[in-house]
């Protein structure tokens, strides 16, 4: 459908116009390739702690930061190939993570100085307060920036009730898997 | 003429002739949101023909309302346009003078 300026639109009509085209911009659905990019890190990342305890902080270390720079240059590849270029848009997806980046940095600190010894009690707790982080990054990611994070946050916020309340076996792996297939299906929904 | 339609007559002189199709309007509106937009894109949000699309673009380079980067992508020439600081002083007028004639009318 093609619209014309014909002496029939109304100035009503002609705001409404605009307002729609800037609604339709609004609609971002998010980028597909992060989506499915963080999927697989959650379903590797989060058996981990179950499965092979010793290489959860150095593959998170490497996962966290790679993953961070590979999703910069992914959403602004999709920008480009969408046309539509927002750099302040950009800069706020940016300090999100980077924000949350050093509440992860904040977490691991106390081990990384020494200043606390690293024992079962200590990882336990180290894991718990990573999977608050994470509620809390994703939560807010849902809320500001993108929809489709909305329910791997859920998960992890159940997921920390969970692990509080009792500690059940595989939970990390459960959890990843959830979060890896909500990624996955919001992925999907974005791809159309 | 009374003094309210006096008023109206004023506020409608400083609306923007270029801002009455609503196309650039709408076009200028979406380059405040972003930093560039391209050709295709534009046509996606305000579904509108090459040639429309393409002259209301033009009318708005012409005036120095918008600035246009012609490049080539792999091998398709593809025109990124931004909204100059003309561009955006004519809008916030142009909106300024609306807003006064709605609230005359209103």
């Amino acid at each position: 459908m093609t619209h014309s300026n014909t002496p029939t639109h109304t100035p009503q009509d002609d705001l409404a116009y605009v307002a729609s085209a800037v609604r339709r911009r609004e609609t971002r659905p998010g980028v597909p390739a992060i989506f499915f990019l963080w999927s697989a890190l959650f379903l590797v990342g989060w058996a981990l702690p179950d499965f092979a305890p010793r290489l959860t902080a150095p593959f998170w270390l490497v996962a966290g930061i790679g993953g961070g720079l590979l999703s910069w240059w992914l959403g602004a590849r999709d920008e480009l190939k969408r046309g539509d270029v927002d750099i302040e848009l950009g800069k706020r997806y940016g300090y999100h993570w980077l924000v949350c980046g050093a509440a992860f940095f904040g977490v691991f600190l106390p081990f990384m100085l020494g200043g606390q010894e690293f024992n079962a009690y200590a990882a336990d707790l180290l894991g718990r307060q990573f999977l608050l982080v994470c509620a809390l990054a994703y939560g807010l990611a849902a809320l500001h920036l993108e929809r489709g994070l909305a329910l791997p946050a859920a998960i992890m916020g159940a997921g920390y009730l969970v692990l509080n309340v009792w500690s059940p076996a595989y939970l990390w792996t459960t959890m990843g898997a959830m979060i890896s297939v909500a990624l996955f299906v919001a992925g999907l929904q974005a791809r159309r | 003429m009374n003094a309210g339609d006096a008023a109206i007559g004023t506020h409608l002189g400083k609306l923007d002739k270029l801002f009455e199709h609503r196309v650039r309007l709408a076009i200028c509106v979406l380059l405040t949101q972003s930093d560039v937009i391209n050709f295709s894109r534009f046509k996606e949000l305000l579904e509108q023909t090459d040639g429309n699309l393409g002259a209301q673009l033009r009318k708005l380079e012409d005036a120095g309302y918008v600035t246009v980067d012609k490049r080539f992508e792999g091998r398709k020439p593809v025109s990124w346009y931004a909204l100059t600081k003309v561009g955006k002083n004519a809008l916030q007028a142009h909106i300024k003078a609306l807003q006064a004639v709605t609230g005359t009318v209103g």
